[in-house]
């Protein structure tokens, strides 16, 4: 099986705005949304918003991530959610 | 380099049409952007570090270099005391999270 680091773009594009368990090197366990997978290093950025929380982000580098499992299904919702975290203040829209 | 790796691939697959190489740069371009969003978002934010052996240090996040090797940070926490200014190799770290 192909390692994550050597995965395509394609294949980790197919995990954004779903939620994962990824699994790094000391079987150490991270939950949360995708917001992304950084195609140079393979690093999983996850974003957890809790209600009256301010949102977390975590990123987990690519050369300890063994494994991602999608636990849940994103929507509409939750992408839009996602984006104002990263977004500046000013109304200004991701370019792709 | 991770970058050179990921920008030229050293073995074209036969089989792909220009079509599909022009929805992979693109996919490619956004993830990345994506990835840069998330890196402005962290400077100067206080950032935890999951690093091996479960060993767990914070520090004021600086900056990236491109090809995701090396993290600079600032007032590094140690057992040894407070760090003023230091490089952290990427493949020490797990992980780094941060409140937005």
């Amino acid at each position: 099986m192909l390692r994550w680091s050597s995965r395509s773009p394609r294949h980790w594009h197919e995990f954004v705005n779903h939620e994962v368990c990824v699994t790094a090197g000391d079987q150490q366990r991270f939950e949360g949304r995708v917001f992304t997978v950084d195609p140079v290093s393979a690093s999983v950025v996850l974003v957890s918003v809790q209600e009256n929380e301010c949102p977390s982000v975590r990123v987990i580098l690519g050369h300890a991530v063994t494994d991602v499992q999608i636990l849940r299904r994103g929507t509409e919702e939750t992408e839009r959610q996602m984006k104002s975290v990263f977004l500046p203040d000013r109304a200004q829209d991701l370019s792709a | 380099s991770p970058r050179f790796l990921a920008l030229c691939p050293t073995s074209v697959p036969s089989s792909s049409s220009s079509s599909s190489d022009e929805e992979e740069q693109r996919l490619r371009a956004e993830l990345r952007e994506r990835f840069l969003r998330t890196l402005l978002l962290m400077t100067g934010k206080r950032v935890r570090f999951d690093m091996h052996e479960h060993v767990r240090v914070h520090a004021r996040f600086g900056a990236s270099d491109i090809d995701v090797l090396n993290l600079q940070v600032s007032d590094l926490e140690t057992p040894l005391g407070v760090q003023r200014e230091a490089l952290l190799r990427c493949q020490d770290v797990i992980a780094c999270s941060f409140e937005v």
